[in-house]
């Protein structure tokens, strides 16, 4: 994050269980399955998985007689991976937008809310089969973490007198890759238990090792397959070292606070609101003290937002 | 107990003035400290005004040229600008320019120091970093040279999503198709233009019947005819019903006469608010004005004798060339060095697109002062140079007492405006006659050599 030691902040669900117990591989096995994520990811086309329910209620909310074209935007927001998948595919050559597409306020502007519903429905039948049998909660946590880490962005943006929208998408994508991920390990996994009758289970700990290792190639090149903006792809290369970012330094330094925030959001720690405080990407914002104490004074609203958006 | 350190001069502030002042101190050999609230120097002119919107407007003059010379290369303009990629060059030009400054600041001997001030009494400062730590600063002399941020007015919501300021639209990601500017002052002028040379359909929205009050009408009346030509729309003599935005996807403007404005975006561009708030101005024994600015006399000093003021904290001009030499004079007033003459030949530049400028006297203003004027023109598409580089909607006028000889304003409008109005200040300053401008010889072909035909326009109007 930087060359100053801070005190040490949680990442996303560290302490969670992100699969089942079951015993974990042995070390020369955690190698060989690393090296599996490795070559899974060197070849083939990572799709995000979706969270199902979405394309029913977005069928459910089309097929009301009045539908609002606000509720549609604000159902899509309430899964990233889906968020994203629409932006994509409002950005395809099927769709010629005469620009990109980067929100969905804009998409639903441009392309109308029919158009807009099939995208949801096509992503969602699309992606439909990529569940991760045995990680839905750890899928659920890194959604809601995403979704918070916009959030707090689109806050930490509004007292910079920042733009709010940008700042919400590379909050919101910032750590994309780790869905994505989660898929591939699986995949890997379920490879080499095969091929082990059973043995070497990912661990917690395994499993936060993969991701932190990979999820920021994966989130780039889902990026780029998505032509996100600049300052998105940024984000996502840069948030967990702003400081080596040769632009959008600023975009990249709002989504690593915002991960902060959204980690304490996860994780209720005590001794947060000193830590924060003591963060180098606190000092690299100018946030003086009363700032962060209004950061601070957002986090019951986001939580309150992230679980009335959390399907 | 916080120790109180003590210097010559405490300046707060490092924009423009704030380090003009410091320099001016320090090179007088006195003991100053720079105290900035960012991290890096240069104020709100390096890093959110001036230099990042002559980098858009600079991206914007590259596409209309290459929308101009289209059909000559065989290329047409890419739909869908990133705003992102027409900054490209942004962090560049503004590292390197803070960089440059914070050298000059260092290479000078000005300690610099990251914080907070506020007074605590007429004489001392309390400054808080960003972790919170306090520190005591008392100096004989201290100029404030907080700056100035975008004003929100209360009545419109701005919410740097939908309804931005000139802060935040830098930041904006994409182009909208369409953007509505509230306001007809400088800022709300150059980003109108810039957009609409993006092809963003723009609508300027202002009390005024036309924008840019202050400056020369015919100028300006170009810049409407230009601004038109790309596709923007200025609406005069409204004032605001109300602004909102309809929870999809537009803001509604809704004006005096009823009409409603709908538009992807919204620039909120009504003028700016001095940084006083964080100050505690009252310990200082000084208060802002009405204006919420700080009141100053000639020397750039406060009520309080010990307490400058310089740069956008006092208010207009507020134009960085300007803030400099307030900077200068405030610091050199102080420590009793004696300023120097004053002038009144302080150029204004204006980045629209096309460009404008001016120094001295309108021609309303040279009628008032001199019972007369004689007014010489030249429009660039007269001048070799203005078809050769493409640029043939630009006008020089040159302004002259009554019998013609005594030059009294130059004003222009066209690309390259900015740089030629420093031959007419040249001219001012060494009070030159018209003649000179007819007697002299320019390199052929400039664009300087429509002072050559404005001036002969007077000559030929000369009384006889």
């Amino acid at each position: 994050m930087s060359t100053q030691e801070p005190a040490p902040l949680t990442g996303p669900g560290s302490q969670e269980a992100f699969s089942p117990a079951t015993p974990g591989p042995e070390p020369g096995e955690r190698e060989i399955l690393r090296r599996r994520v490795a070559d899974r990811l060197g070849t083939g086309t990572i799709a995000l998985p979706l969270l199902p329910q979405v394309a029913s209620q977005v069928l459910a909310l089309t097929s009301q007689p009045k539908v609002d074209a606000l509720q549609l935007s604000n159902l899509i927001h309430r899964d990233p991976a889906l968020a994203g998948q629409v932006l994509r595919i409002a950005n395809s050559p099927a769709y010629m937008p005469s620009m990109p597409i980067v929100s969905l306020q804009q998409a639903v502007a441009r392309l109308g809310m029919e158009t807009v519903t099939e995208i949801v429905l096509a992503a969602s039948l699309q992606s439909g089969t990529f569940k991760v049998p045995g990680y839905e909660g750890a899928l659920k946590r890194l959604w809601r973490h995403g979704l918070a880490s916009g959030l707090f962005a689109k806050e930490i943006a509004r007292l910079l007198r920042s733009n709010v929208e940008s700042a919400f998408l590379c909050g919101l994508l910032h750590a994309v890759g780790k869905p994505a991920l989660l898929q591939v390990v699986a995949d890997a996994q379920r490879d080499r238990t095969r091929e082990q009758a059973g043995r070497g289970a990912v661990t917690d700990e395994v499993l936060r090792e993969l991701l932190a290792e990979f999820h920021t190639g994966v989130g780039l090149r889902i990026a780029t397959s998505w032509a996100l903006p600049q300052a998105v792809v940024n984000a996502i290369a840069f948030h967990a070292a702003f400081e080596t970012a040769s632009a959008n330094r600023r975009e990249a330094a709002v989504a690593c606070l915002a991960d902060l925030f959204a980690c304490e959001l996860d994780e209720p720690q005590p001794s947060f609101e000193a830590d924060i405080r003591r963060q180098p990407v606190v000092a690299e914002l100018n946030l003086y003290p009363d700032d962060i104490a209004q950061l601070l004074a957002k986090r019951p609203a986001v939580a309150r937002t992230v679980e009335s958006m959390t399907l | 107990m916080t120790e109180l350190r003590r210097c010559d001069v405490l300046v707060i502030g490092s924009g423009p003035a704030g380090q003009k002042a410091a320099i001016q101190a320090v090179k007088a050999g006195r003991t100053v400290v720079l105290i900035e609230h960012e991290r890096a120097v240069g104020g709100a002119c390096v890093h959110r005004g001036t230099i990042p919107s002559k980098t858009l407007r600079e991206s914007a003059a590259q596409a209309t040229r290459l929308a101009r010379d289209a059909a000559i290369w065989g290329v047409s303009p890419r739909a869908g600008i990133e705003v992102s990629s027409l900054m490209a060059r942004l962090d560049q030009v503004v590292s390197a320019h803070a960089h440059y400054m914070g050298r000059q600041i260092d290479r000078n001997g000005i300690e610099r120091h990251h914080g907070r001030a506020r007074f605590v009494s007429p004489e001392t400062v309390e400054m808080t970093t960003v972790a919170g730590e306090r520190s005591l600063f008392t100096a004989d002399v201290i100029v404030v040279a907080t700056g100035s941020r975008p004003r929100n007015p209360p009545e419109i919501p701005i919410d740097h999503e939908n309804v931005l300021d000139s802060d935040s639209i830098l930041s904006m990601l994409y182009l909208p198709a369409s953007l509505t500017v509230l306001g007809g002052g400088v800022i709300a002028s150059e980003y109108a233009s810039i957009f609409a040379a993006l092809g963003v359909k723009v609508t300027m929205i202002d009390r005024a019947d036309r924008p840019l009050k202050f400056m020369d009408g015919e100028l300006v009346a170009k810049f409407v005819e230009a601004f038109q030509r790309a596709g923007g729309t200025y609406i005069g003599e409204q004032t605001l019903g109300g602004v909102a935005f309809d929870g999809v996807s537009k803001v509604l403007t809704t004006l005096s006469d009823g009409r409603v404005v709908e538009s992807d975006k919204m620039l909120v561009a009504l003028g700016r608010a001095a940084n006083v708030d964080e100050l505690n101005l009252g310990a200082a024994g000084l208060a802002a004005n009405a204006r919420g600015l700080l009141a100053v006399d000639e020397h750039c000093r406060t009520a309080n004798p010990r307490v400058y003021a310089v740069g956008d904290v006092v208010g207009p001009p507020s134009l960085a060339a300007t803030a400099m030499e307030q900077g200068r004079r405030a610091a050199r007033h102080a420590l009793g060095l004696g300023e120097g003459a004053g002038t009144e030949t302080i150029p204004i530049g204006i980045y629209t697109i096309p460009e404008m400028a001016s120094v001295g006297l309108s021609e309303d203003e040279a009628k008032k002062r001199a019972g007369a004027a004689l007014v010489g023109r030249a429009r660039f598409d007269e001048v070799a140079r203005g078809q050769i580089s493409g640029i043939t909607d630009g006008l020089l006028k040159l302004v002259a007492d009554g019998t013609g000889r005594k030059l009294l304003g130059v004003h222009i409008v066209g690309e390259g405006a900015t740089e030629l109005v420093h031959v007419g200040q040249m001219a001012l300053l060494g009070q030159m006659s018209v003649d000179a401008f007819v007697e002299n010889i320019f390199n052929f072909p400039t664009l300087a050599e429509a002072y050559r035909v404005a001036a002969l326009d007077i000559v030929a109007k000369r009384p006889a």
